[in-house]
């Protein structure tokens, strides 16, 4: 029997025939994930032969379902699941599977981030599937997805201005909250000053290596938060919205590298009864 | 031959490669006639002739006739002002221009890098005329101009047909004087505002401001550069003395400077109210869903621009300290 999805699929085919368009000028209806032709040799690349369960009960995708700027589209990837010593989320996948780079970012999570769940800014190249990966500490792979059209008209995946080189690197933070909660997972966002070139876009000169940001990675008290192996897929000027779970007042540090191999480190001390940026 | 260079060689590409039919051959799309059957032209000062494109979204039906485009008739030569969303306006668009007049065309203005206002260029390759952009038009043309080719090929299909991307011959700095025999134009280079590569062009025979995006009218404006700089640009063309405007979407019978106020107003209430959402702590997708939502009745196309113009003020303004 066909879905529901794939029946659309079919009608939209017939009627853009009817109209004298090429069946594939423009998608409208939402594809099967399951069938989709793009996944197979991601998936193959990314997880060999490994079973992949489905994810609704362990992860969830969270986007608007229109990329209403190519070049920026919120994506929150959140666990369904506690972050426990005893059963936790090790790594979130996100892959835009139409991306020329569909594998967008790989997120390492530990108990202490006291919630697997970030939120980020990609870039969209086309309509696509995004599908979260969550690895579970016992090795399980759990999938969700969700299905985004890509803005059409003027909008593009590409940086609108230049980001001038004094402001290379330069990071803040901003709290949920005003002040820091101990013993619960507190959100935060990192804001990183960085253009993310994408060696895609057609004014990179090849004999150059792109400058993007590849990774990111985020203690508390010198314990591990997040990290993150992150690419151009990455929107400019790069967002990261996670959690972490101070057991006192601490330095939350942040190190991020990047491909031309420099170094940006940016660290806040957070205490509970005192102010934090973000309003 | 050196006025028809094309973009990058990943365009060259991806029109040899990707879809041959594509790859029309030169000289070709100027001779054919265009499949646009009907194609109004208005002169809204003497010797200033615009098309008024269709605010629907770009389709195989309207050929990607979406934007405003049009021309200025000097007693030598003319300019071109923009030349639509595909190659068929630009056609339609020379058609309408050699039943006005014999002379030649000599400049074709690029007022900026979106696909709605310059994938007609084509169409003018024959005409030995420059093609002007704004100094930074080069830089986003090779970074988008992929995409946009590929947008174009999705979204209009076999109506894209002799589309492409023309590189400018010369780029606008700051202002640039050019003369069409007793008629001067004046063009002007503008730091970021609806782009990063906008130019406007004035008549000053006729006092006639060609605004391009600059100035949207009913159309929900699009902010793809700065908004805080796009409001700064408006107060300063706010002081140009212009007894004709032509926006580059809409029209409106509205005097100048006034024309300006709803677009300022539109966009000084995004940034007021993005401002807010951050000072309450709220994600993008929050100020997203609730930012600016007042101004929904006074635009046409809001649901397709105005949460992209939101999302693009937040990136811009939560910088700020």
């Amino acid at each position: 029997m066909l879905s529901r999805a794939n029946f659309a699929l079919i009608l939209s085919a017939i009627l853009s025939v009817l109209l004298g368009q090429p069946a594939l000028a423009n998608e409208k209806a939402e594809p099967d994930p399951a069938k989709s032709e793009y996944w197979e040799p991601i998936r193959k690349l990314m997880f060999g032969d490994r079973e992949i369960l489905d994810g609704k009960d362990v992860i969830r995708v969270y986007l608007a379902t229109r990329a209403d700027d190519a070049s920026t589209v919120p994506v929150t990837v959140k666990a369904q699941i506690n972050q426990t010593p005893e059963r936790y989320i090790k790594t979130i996948y996100v892959v835009v599977e139409r991306n020329p780079s569909p594998a967008s970012g790989a997120f390492h999570f530990t108990p202490e981030s006291g919630r697997a769940q970030v939120e980020t800014r990609l870039r969209f190249e086309d309509f696509s599937h995004v599908r979260a990966i969550a690895e579970t500490n016992d090795g399980k792979l759990w999938m969700s997805s969700r299905w985004v059209k890509a803005a059409g008209g003027c909008s593009a995946p590409s940086a609108k201005n230049r980001v001038p080189a004094a402001l290379l690197g330069k990071m803040k933070f901003k709290f949920e909250e005003e002040t820091i909660k101990y013993d619960e997972p507190n959100l935060v966002q990192l804001m990183i000053r960085h253009p993310n070139e994408s060696p895609l876009a057609g004014d990179f000169d090849v004999t150059q290596v792109a400058e993007f940001v590849r990774s990111v990675t985020v203690t508390y008290d010198g314990k591990l938060i997040m990290t993150a192996e992150v690419d151009f897929s990455i929107s400019e000027n790069p967002s990261f919205r996670f959690y972490f779970t101070p057991h006192g007042k601490g330095e939350l540090r942040v190190e991020v590298e990047d491909t031309h191999d420099k170094r940006f480190v940016q660290s806040i001390t957070v205490m509970e009864g005192t102010p934090l940026p973000g309003g | 031959m050196n006025k028809m260079r094309i973009v990058s060689a990943l365009v060259m590409a991806a029109l040899a490669v990707a879809d041959a039919h594509f790859a029309v051959a030169e000289g070709d799309v100027h001779s054919v006639p265009s499949p646009i059957a009907s194609f109004d032209l208005a002169e809204i000062a003497p010797g200033n002739y615009v098309h008024y494109g269709t605010h629907e979204e770009r389709s195989p039906r309207n050929f990607g006739d979406n934007a405003n485009v049009g021309f200025i008739v000097g007693d030598r030569c003319v300019a071109v002002i923009d030349t639509g969303g595909s190659a068929a306006v630009g056609q339609a668009l020379h058609q309408a221009l050699r039943r006005v007049t014999p002379l030649p065309v000599c400049y074709v203005v690029l007022t900026h890098v979106h696909p709605d206002h310059l994938f007609g260029a084509a169409a003018f390759l024959e005409d030995n005329a420059q093609f002007i952009g704004h100094a930074e038009l080069p830089r986003a043309l090779a970074a988008r101009g992929k995409f946009y080719f590929n947008t174009l090929k999705r979204d209009l299909g076999e109506a894209a047909q002799g589309s492409e991307l023309v590189e400018p011959t010369r780029l606008v700095k700051d202002e640039w004087l050019l003369d069409l025999g007793g008629r001067r134009i004046r063009l002007h280079a503008w730091p970021v505002a609806h782009t990063d590569n906008d130019l406007t062009v004035y008549d000053e025979l006729t006092g006639t401001l060609w605004l391009s995006d600059l100035l949207f009218v009913e159309h929900t404006p699009v902010v793809d550069g700065s908004i805080l700089g796009f409001i700064r640009v408006l107060e300063q063309l706010r002081a140009v003395r212009a007894e004709h405007f032509v926006p580059g979407h809409g029209r409106t019978d509205a005097s100048w400077p006034q024309a300006l106020d709803p677009e300022v107003r539109y966009l000084k209430v995004i940034v007021t109210e993005t401002r807010l959402a951050l000072k309450a702590r709220k994600t993008i997708q929050e100020a997203v869903d609730t930012v600016g939502y007042s101004e929904e009745p006074n635009w046409v196309n809001f649901e397709q621009f105005h949460r992209r113009n939101v999302t693009s003020a937040y990136a811009e303004l939560e910088w700020e300290d």
